[in-house]
């Protein structure tokens, strides 16, 4: 029994950091790019991302033995798919602006390949409380380092955090030459980078 | 009989049925959404007429209180120019009677390029404090570049000086087409008159800049050319004979 919590808690922590899938398999860098320059956007997706990788891991891993092998692939899309609309929809109702500032981003969840990954990988081994876990899990992690850079950049190229002044910047009278770099996504590139590398070296001396 | 999934039919009934319940899935959020979908798309259009019509709603009363006290939406019947406000004309669908072959015509000279041109307009009379109208706000669509483009014009009393012009909705390269949302942009309409002398729809987008005192032209936007373009052409289009043109005749004789 203890080796099975134990496992449990592994599950859900070794993606925040040790097994980021940002970070160490470098998935779904693709939006980790687009929408991390504010705060707002990226909370928004990594809840969005949340929702459909926990529910998408939750039913994929309940019907698991029932999806015949040739079409599961496909049978996971589909989840996925419906998932990614739902929240599309969702979004658009009670967050009209912001859908339109994630615009294709939601719809490219759906490609997102952490979420395709845990499926293929974890989901279609485990029974659903693990799945849900796993999930989880690896929300998190996407969510550390999608808000890690987003507080970066939104702090460093608009001088704000969630929208709120916190480095006055000289446009408005203060002091704080804000950085046009980080507005752009090339500047995630950077920052993705050094947390990899940090990552890294902090493994490698714990290891 | 267990479920064998391996086989063509257990994978044929499995994924007919995983279709079938995501779609339900689907169908039942969109369900759950729709009313509240509606109410947000007349608080949509409450607010670009009262855009278009100038309206000041930077006050603290809603805005939904001063579309009603002030404005009257009504259908227009294009070729007859008679009016009516019976129904329910704010949940009006004007995209689908523009596309219904029973509610729909084919435009003769069809210069805003729209295909087919809904029987039945609804438009805005918007009233001043002491009841009497400031402005008439019509829709006006057509096609630029790419896509439709959607927007309000006010005209002033006299049926002919524009009082502002409202696009609400584009499909145009993304920064070269933003001038259509633009105030510095649209506000070059307000004043301009639509009609020339002889009654015909003069309103035009002028390459190179519209001359100094020029009260039918508007300046381009380079880069734009079809955009501009077909904006023109939609208001030329909505204005002239298979557009408003019998129902303002109709309105400045009774009130003039």
């Amino acid at each position: 029994m203890s080796t099975h919590t134990a496992s449990t808690r592994d599950i859900l922590t070794s993606p925040i950091f040790a097994n980021n899938p940002v970070a160490m398999q470098v998935l779904g860098v693709c939006s980790a790019l687009a929408v991390s320059n504010s705060m707002k956007t990226a909370l928004v997706m990594t809840l969005a991302v949340t929702f459909v990788l926990v529910f998408s891991n939750l039913i994929i891993s309940s019907i698991r033995r029932l999806i015949p092998n040739s079409v599961r692939i496909i049978a996971q899309m589909t989840v996925i798919a419906s998932l990614v609309i739902i929240v599309d929809m969702v979004l658009q109702d009670v967050a009209y602006e912001l859908s339109r500032q994630l615009s294709v981003f939601v719809g490219l969840i759906i490609t997102n390949c952490i979420i395709m990954g845990r499926a293929e990988a974890f989901a279609m081994k485990n029974p659903p409380h693990l799945a849900v876990v796993d999930a989880l899990g690896n929300a998190m992690g996407y969510g550390v380092i999608l808000l890690g850079v987003a507080f970066v950049r939104e702090l460093l190229g608009s001088g704000n955090l969630f929208g709120y002044e916190i480095l006055p910047t000289v446009e408005n009278g203060g002091w704080y030459l804000a950085n046009e770099m980080f507005k752009l996504p090339p500047s995630a590139f950077f920052l993705i980078g050094l947390m990899i590398w940090s990552i890294n070296v902090i493994q490698r001396k714990r290891g | 009989m267990a479920f064998k999934k391996d086989t063509i039919v257990g994978t044929m009934i499995f994924t007919v049925t995983l279709c079938l319940l995501c779609s339900f899935m689907i169908t039942g959020t969109a369900e759950l959404l729709k009313e509240r979908k509606l109410v947000k798309k007349r608080d949509e259009l409450q607010r670009y007429v009262l855009m278009a019509a100038d309206v000041d709603m930077s006050g603290d009363k809603d805005f939904r209180e001063i579309f009603k006290t002030s404005v009257i939406p009504m259908l227009v019947e294009l070729d007859t120019g008679v009016v009516s406000t019976e129904g329910n004309v704010m949940d009006f669908d004007d995209r689908m009677a523009a596309i219904n072959p029973e509610t729909s015509i084919k435009p003769k000279k069809d210069t805003a390029r729209i295909k087919s041109r809904a029987n039945q307009v609804r438009v805005f009379k918007v009233l001043d404090d002491k009841g009497e109208l400031a402005s008439l706000v019509v829709p006006v669509y057509g096609k630029g570049l790419w896509s439709m483009l959607y927007g309000f014009v006010a005209v002033k009393p006299d049926m002919n000086t524009i009082e502002n012009l409202v696009i609400y909705e584009h499909g145009e390269t993304p920064g070269i087409g933003d001038f259509l949302n633009d105030p510095e942009w649209t506000d070059k309409f307000r004043d301009k008159q639509i009609f020339d002398e002889k009654g015909k729809v003069a309103i035009k987008v002028v390459k190179g800049g519209a001359k100094e005192g020029d009260i039918h032209g508007i300046d381009a936007v380079s880069g734009a050319t079809m955009t501009g373009r077909g904006l023109q052409r939609s208001i030329q289009f909505w204005f002239g004979n298979e557009g408003y043109q019998t129902f303002f005749n109709k309105l400045k004789a009774s009130e003039v």
